[in-house]
């Protein structure tokens, strides 16, 4: 090790922080789910006849799927974060422990972001025995994020293929489930949809629970 | 076009579009590209890595050359994820939706740079808005430096200060959604317009809180050790912090008149190691901190949608979080028939590559890509 830079400016000369008294002193940061509401995304109510960017809106129909929450049209945020759903409940034995592994498609970066605020301390998924996968050997659910993309088609392909049964595909953000404003969907079916550009940390987690815990 | 000319090169490279090679005030046509790979020798293997791997963000192969601990070179492929983006033809506004979501963690600079290119085509004066856009963008580098930071944390596997800055990134998320609407600024944006209140934007907390971590960091043995003469990359061809943190005085808030910065001192260090990239990164929050505060806005602005006939060419260029971002536009009676971007990962990719090849060995390898806070989104995105 050669001559350390900067190590005297710190707190107190170089003495070291302890890291684990310092956590503890920051004391407990996780919230409940509700407690921080966002009005985009959250479900849009209301009539418009704007000609939405996406099609979200046909027919008097508001499709979250499609909605890039552009605020455009005249439809008006409610604050509900129950801005997904769940088509397959999941599996039983994932009660005790779901692990995610995301994959990139073609995303603009958020999702990604929002994907890691789950491990933040404010939302902790792991009180919900929710936590990440670092290979698809070890996941129990797919999280798909951006649009499809030539060159991540197979890569996804190959990811699915190496989960092992029982498995579940989750798709986060308006790319994957619908293309959004910038492409076409990432796959044709998931067994969780999550709206949203991108969609919430809360809703995110809540989208799981229900999916799992509600029989 | 009042800031560049097409012509010679001029003054320092920023970057490549798909079409230009983009200098402090000229576009020129693409130039050679003499970037030679190291031959594989004998003994030597192909490490491969990503593109969808647990401790990658986003989806990027690494082909590391390595004889066994030390890495030789590497070739990145970038393209896995390149999204090609249908923009031409649209409406100057229809396309900001489109804009914003090319890098959606600094989607302040792109929406922006955008829009200050778009104004620049078509004679728009924007002088009201150069003030509150600049603190968008400071805001921006704020949340963009703690990730960097966060992501240098995660890499020495210092938990509880990768916690605290995961605790201080949504903070700051919340923060720009309660001011802005949107965690991400999408929709915030507009020419000549930007919809947002800007007297709840408070940072006394984040400040306090970041400072905190920071000494607990520099007065850490084993951090300080992890980063020092790691990642080394003292090369003029670079932009944003890596490049100040090589001594390089290079900052769009200096040199570009897009947007008019007022008094602000450029955070510079020497070595330009991992650790000076660090250090850089973490000085920035305290100067963006400082020029928000010093403009005290407190005024809230309400979007309109603008859409203009005009015709022209127009140029943009501001200092994004990762270094220069350049956007060029040539527009016909209010609609795009041309758009280019230069971001600053196409610099930073490359010299992310340099750096990593300045005698590193793996264990090296998650801390000097890190450091130079790349987006693959904004790197492999064609506009057609
Ligand atoms: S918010 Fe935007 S994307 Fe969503 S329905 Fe309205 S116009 Fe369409
Ligand atoms: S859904 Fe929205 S936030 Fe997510 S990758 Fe697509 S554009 Fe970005």
């Amino acid at each position: 090790m050669g001559k350390l830079r900067h190590l005297d400016i710190g707190t107190g000369g170089g003495v070291s922080v302890n890291w684990f008294i310092s956590g503890i002193r920051k004391r407990i940061k996780t919230e409940k789910l509700d407690q921080y509401q966002v009005m985009y995304p959250s479900i849009l109510e209301g009539v418009s006849d704007y000609k939405c960017p996406t099609e979200a809106l046909r027919n008097g129909n508001w499709d979250m799927d499609k909605c890039i929450f552009c605020r455009q049209c005249d439809l008006k945020p409610t604050g509900k974060q129950e801005t997904y759903s769940v088509q397959h409940l999941v599996p039983d034995i994932f009660k005790k422990s779901l692990y995610l592994y995301p994959v990139d498609s073609g995303t603009c970066g958020a999702c990604n972001v929002e994907f890691t605020s789950l491990f933040s301390p404010q939302y902790d998924s792991s009180r919900f025995k929710i936590f990440m996968a670092n290979t698809p050997r070890h996941a129990d659910a797919l999280v798909v994020m951006g649009v499809h993309t030539d060159g991540m088609e197979r890569v996804l392909q190959e990811a699915y293929d190496a989960m092992p049964e029982p498995k579940i595909v989750i798709g986060l953000g308006a790319c994957a489930l619908s293309g959004g404003i910038i492409g076409r969907e990432a796959m044709e079916k998931y067994d969780i949809h999550i709206a949203g550009c991108p969609p919430t940390p809360a809703s995110i987690l809540n989208a799981i629970i229900e999916a799992r815990d509600k029989r | 076009m009042k800031y560049y000319k097409f012509g010679d090169k001029t003054g320092r490279y920023i970057g490549r579009t798909e079409k230009y090679d983009i200098y402090t005030s000229t576009i020129t046509g693409i130039g050679k590209d003499e970037d030679d790979h190291e031959e594989r020798t004998q003994g030597e293997i192909y490490f491969n890595y990503g593109p969808s791997a647990g401790g990658l963000r986003e989806s990027v192969n690494f082909r590391l050359l390595t004889p066994g601990e030390s890495i030789r070179d590497v070739i990145i492929n970038s393209g896995f994820k390149r999204r090609n983006v249908k923009i031409t033809g649209d409406s100057i506004s229809d396309a900001m939706l489109k804009v914003e979501r090319i890098n959606g963690f600094h989607s302040a600079s792109h929406s922006i740079a955008y829009a200050l290119a778009v104004e620049d085509a078509l004679n728009v004066e924007n002088g009201d808005l150069n003030d509150a856009r600049i603190v968008e963008i400071e805001l921006e580098r704020i949340r963009s430096n703690i990730d960097v930071i966060k992501g240098l944390c995660e890499s020495a596997g210092f938990a509880v200060p990768e916690k605290q800055l995961l605790l201080l990134r949504e903070e700051v998320a919340r923060i720009i959604s309660s001011a802005f609407g949107h965690r991400y600024y999408f929709s915030v944006n507009g020419i000549n317009s930007i919809d947002g209140d800007f007297s709840r934007i408070s940072l006394s907390s984040i400040e306090k809180q970041f400072r905190s971590i920071y000494n607990g960091l520099l007065s850490s043995k084993i951090f300080l050790d992890r980063l020092q003469e790691n990642g080394i990359l003292l090369n003029p061809v670079s932009s944003g912090p890596a490049a100040r943190a090589a001594n390089f005085r290079y900052d769009a808030r200096l040199d570009s008149e897009s947007l008019i910065y007022g008094k602000y001192s450029t955070v510079m260090e020497t070595s330009g190691d991992t650790f000076s990239r660090f250090l850089v990164r973490a000085e920035e929050i305290f100067e963006s901190i400082n020029i928000i505060e010093s403009y005290d806005i407190k005024k809230s602005y309400r979007k309109h949608r603008m859409e203009l006939n005009g015709t022209g060419e127009g140029t943009a260029r501001i200092e994004s979080p990762a270094g220069d971002l350049f956007y060029y536009v040539n527009i016909n009676e209010g609609r795009l028939i041309d758009i280019q971007m230069c971001s600053p990962s196409y610099l930073n990719m490359r010299n992310f590559r340099y750096g990593l090849k300045s005698g590193n060995i793996f264990t090296d390898f998650f801390f000097v890509w890190e450091s130079f806070g790349i987006w693959i989104s904004e790197l492999e995105v064609g506009f057609q």
